[in-house]
């Protein structure tokens, strides 16, 4: 069979590339490849428990709060069960989640402008949406709505810098709270560096106006540009047919994440929606569910399992018929859709029935409704930072203290912006002895299983029809809709046409298409 | 026109958002040279977390921001900064590029731990081929961040061996080094073809300005002056003990016990006095601030090895022997023994530790003339 690829996919982070079989202008079969293997939870053996969040933060540059804070989760919930720790303080839990928030604010921004905005601007199709444009900066016709979404990330980050000393890689997230104890002028200079990105932003409930506005054919807006450009992204995905492209089968899992101002809730709750029905598994429903499958993975085959009873990561680059360095995790045994869109689902929320009325229902898994949901949410977690800022004391306590000498099983439940996380830690006599990551993009775009399932992205482009196997735009859309955390690369095949080249922005573009 | 002189100062410990400010026509004029084509730059990512390439993004510098846009422009190949994917992208990279930067670790023992691109029978290509096929023929190779340097994270020790893996899982290792011994990839004999070794641009993540300053540095035909681990001194001369913000907290005698607490952090675990950046100074993003500043530890990310040497984190490091801190240095002596109540200005003259009375860190003065160093590179054209 004549091969054609695409390798690598870019404007996404790390290695990752894709086998696509297209038959009749359809493709018939998905095959999502990790390239790449570091052995980063066997490092953490052996190694103190307050080790792990410092090692395995470095798992990822582009998230590189929520492998720190998740790691962090995961030691103080073993401290707890050993009865050596009850909690951090709330300053302390606030502080974290206000830095996660501004985390997501800036990864959202960055994915929807420098990541898909795009595919979806003159640069790549002709959409009309000359603002979205990066190839149009430097040509001085155009692209100014990418241009100000790029100076803003980085206001984002100067914000969240004031708490985490730099970014990426902060390392003030402390176990048993935080090392940052901030004082009334950095909680003020943080809130001055937000009304910036307010300023650009525009009010939430600006939405519908705006949205009424971009349908309507308006270019520029008043007041809320940034809120403009982000509802012209929609609008042009919507015309672009992406609500009914890239579809999942309707499954998703969520974490949860941002504890708040609540005792024991959490603003974005917990929960598994499957066969049209919304559950709200316990912690304990979670460990007993979830499990890695290793069928197409370059590990021996008992390298998976439970994540706490799983041996660590052997490789086994000859393994016949696998295909990624990533495994297969499962939710009672089937694939789950985790993203920003996994968690609004699992919130049962959907503002301004955005999804409901653009993306073909509030549940419906596509890539339109993903790229709403992370506008939304976008939105939803900027207010809440507001709110939890005017929380911090300054004068509060930030750290409980830390004993790593215990021995029991911890498991840190968290959402990084791109989809459920999870860190799975055994501790003995104060030495990890296991370890286990499973990450949101293992979830979306890891191999198929034992029973031949494939993975979220693998299923939501197969039976896609591809116009043109060189140019299979619709197929990087829907990768990119996952903000997969791995850069990727995808490879077609067919069996009329050879190798060729896909996804083609019209040309290089200022500032980079950056994959953040 | 830049001098070398020009970028060996602005280079140097400055105060924090100054550099980029005051000298952007210099670096303006240096990248201006990749901007018309004239100048390729190739950047390749190993067993990276993309960390580096997200810190060249923070650069955040009004003045210049066409300058780097087009820059950008100009980057022949970057996994996630460029705009074409799969052929388009690997036939738009340049095989014989001005600058090599790379990102992440090689995995020598196991090159399809990281690949990139497919061979004509499909099989993956590892990176460690495109490093060694494309770093011969540039005239500048730099790394960018600990892991390309030193091999980093993956290279970390493995301690318990589970399943019969070895101490260097994936056999990682930087360009030009394995830790702190020479060889890696490349080998210890390995020069560009502009005569230098790979520089090393070291940190977890390194500093974007230390990209931008070296690219603008070298795309001027300068070669940078550079230390023992191939970093660039301008940089890595400053010890991160004696340029701290807390540092009046540690000769007070005044340590923090526990992370959040006010005081000096040697006792939780600060990794400062064998650690060599100008980020005291320097800041990040943006001149926003620096981990210490916000009660966090140094973790020694500069360092080769940092990973082994300086865990566990939040532990004393100089009660840690069995991880491998020798004496690199003298302050280090000079700390320990402060720390056990002897003055730290009296320790660091006993061990001959620097010259000056004054605590605050030797910043480079508008003319340039403070450091010797800085003006008579090691290696000369």
């Amino acid at each position: 069979m004549p091969e054609i690829e695409i390798d690598p996919t870019t404007r996404i982070e790390g290695h990752h590339s894709t086998t696509l079989d297209v038959e009749d202008g359809t493709v018939t079969e998905a095959k999502s490849h990790m390239d790449m293997f570091r052995g980063i939870e066997v490092i953490t053996l052996d190694h103190p428990p307050s080790d792990a969040p410092q090692i395995t933060q470095m798992t990822c540059g582009v998230c590189f709060t929520c492998h720190r804070q998740t790691s962090i989760l995961a030691i103080e919930d073993a401290a707890e069960r050993a009865g050596v720790f009850s909690g951090v303080p709330k300053n302390a839990r606030l502080l974290r989640d206000i830095m996660e928030g501004l985390f997501f604010v800036w990864n959202h921004a960055v994915h929807l402008f420098a990541l898909a905005g795009p595919d979806y601007s003159d640069a790549v199709a002709d959409t009309g949406f000359t603002r979205l444009n990066p190839a149009a900066v430097t040509e001085g016709d155009g692209g100014e709505g990418y241009q100000r979404a790029l100076e803003v990330q980085r206001t984002v980050l100067q914000a969240f810098s004031e708490f985490g000393g730099r970014a990426p890689h902060p390392l003030t997230y402390a176990p048993g709270g935080t090392a940052v104890d901030p004082d009334a002028d950095t909680i003020e200079q943080v809130r001055s560096k937000i009304k910036a990105v307010n300023e650009w932003l525009g009010p939430t409930d600006a939405v519908p106006e705006v949205l009424e506005n971009v349908l309507d054919g308006q270019v520029e807006a008043d007041y809320a540009q940034g809120l403009h450009d982000v509802v012209s992204i929609l609008a042009a995905a919507k015309q672009a047919g992406a609500d009914e492209f890239g579809e999942g089968p309707n499954r998703f899992y969520a974490n949860g994440v941002f504890y708040g101002t609540g005792d024991d809730s959490l603003a974005l709750p917990r929960g598994v929606y499957a066969d049209g029905e919304l559950r709200r598994p316990t912690k304990d429903d979670i460990v007993e569910n979830l499990t890695e499958d290793v069928e197409y993975s370059w590990y021996t085959d008992d390298s998976g399992g439970r994540p706490w009873d799983e041996k660590p990561p052997e490789p086994d680059p000859e393994d016949s018929g696998a295909y990624s360095w990533g495994k297969a995790p499962r939710y009672n045994g089937r694939a789950m859709e985790t993203g920003p869109l996994a968690r609004l689902v699992s919130a049962e929320a959907d503002p301004f029935d955005l999804r409901a009325e653009l993306g073909g229902g509030s549940n419906e898994s596509n890539t339109l409704n993903r790229l709403i949901a992370r506008a939304q949410e976008t939105l939803i977690v900027r207010d809440l930072l507001l709110d939890w800022i005017g929380e911090l004391d300054p004068d509060g306590t930030y750290n409980a203290g830390w004993n790593d000498d215990f021995t029991a099983d911890g498991v840190g439940l968290w959402e990084a912006s791109r989809g459920a996380l999870s860190h799975w830690v055994k501790v003995e006599d104060g030495k990890i002895t296991n370890y286990q990551i499973v990450t949101p993009t293992l979830w979306n775009l890891g191999p198929r299983d034992e029973n031949g399932n494939p993975s979220i992205f693998e299923g939501s482009v197969e039976g896609m029809s591809v116009a043109s196997v060189s140019d299979p735009i619709n197929v990087m859309r829907t990768i990119r809709s996952f903000d997969p955390c791995l850069a990727c690369s995808v490879h077609v095949q067919s069996p009329d046409e050879e190798f060729e080249t896909v996804v083609e922005p019209a040309q290089a573009t200022p500032e980079g298409n950056t994959k953040l | 026109m830049t001098t070398r002189r020009n970028f060996l100062r602005l280079a140097s410990a400055m105060a924090a958002g100054g550099v980029i400010e005051r000298h952007s026509a210099d670096i303006a004029s240096a990248l201006e040279q990749a901007t018309d084509g004239a100048k390729e730059v190739v950047w390749l990512q190993g067993q990276s977390c993309s960390g580096d390439s997200m810190s060249l993004l923070q650069g955040d510098y009004p003045s210049l921001s066409e300058v780097i846009s087009d820059f950008r422009l100009n980057v022949t190949f970057h996994p996630t900064l460029m705009p074409s994917a799969g052929d388009d992208a690997i036939e738009a990279m340049s095989k014989q590029p001005d600058v090599l930067i790379v990102e992440g670790s090689i995995p020598t023992d196991l090159p399809t731990a990281a690949t990139l691109g497919r061979r004509e029978n499909g099989d993956p290509i590892p990176v460690q081929d495109w490093v060694e096929e494309l770093a011969p023929k540039s005239r500048y190779v730099l790394t960018a961040g600990n892991c390309a340097a030193f091999g980093g994270l993956p290279a970390a020790k493995n301690r318990r061996q589970p399943n019969g893996m070895g101490e260097n899982i994936t056999g990682a290792k930087g360009l030009q080094f394995e830790g702190r011994e020479k060889g890696g990839v490349l080998g210890e004999d390995f020069t560009s073809k502009a005569g230098l070794p790979v520089v090393n641009l070291a940190g977890c993540p390194t500093h974007p300005d230390y990209i931008l300053l070296t690219l603008a540095t070298v795309l001027n035909g300068h070669k940078p002056d550079l230390d023992r681990y191939n970093r660039p001194k301008p940089f890595f001369e400053d010890n991160i003990h004696d340029t701290c913000a807390l540092r009046g907290y540690f000769d007070r005698g005044e340590f923090a016990d526990k992370p959040g607490e006010e005081g000096c952090l040697l006792k939780v675990g600060c990794a400062g006095p064998w650690t060599y950046c100008d980020d005291s100074e320097r800041l990040w993003n943006d001149g926003t601030s620096v981990c210490r500043n916000v009660g966090a530890p140094c973790i020694g990310c500069m360092e080769p090895e940092f990973w082994d040497r300086f865990s566990p984190f939040y532990e004393p490091v100089e009660q840690q022997n069995e991880v491998g801190v020798d004496v690199e240095t003298a302050g280090a002596v000079a700390v320990g023994a402060s720390v056990a109540g002897i003055g730290a200005h009296a320790g660091r003259k006993a061990m001959g530790y620097g010259d000056t009375e004054g605590e605050a860190p030797p910043v480079g003065d508008e003319d340039g003339e403070s450091s010797a160093q800085t003006d008579e590179p090691t290696t000369e054209d």
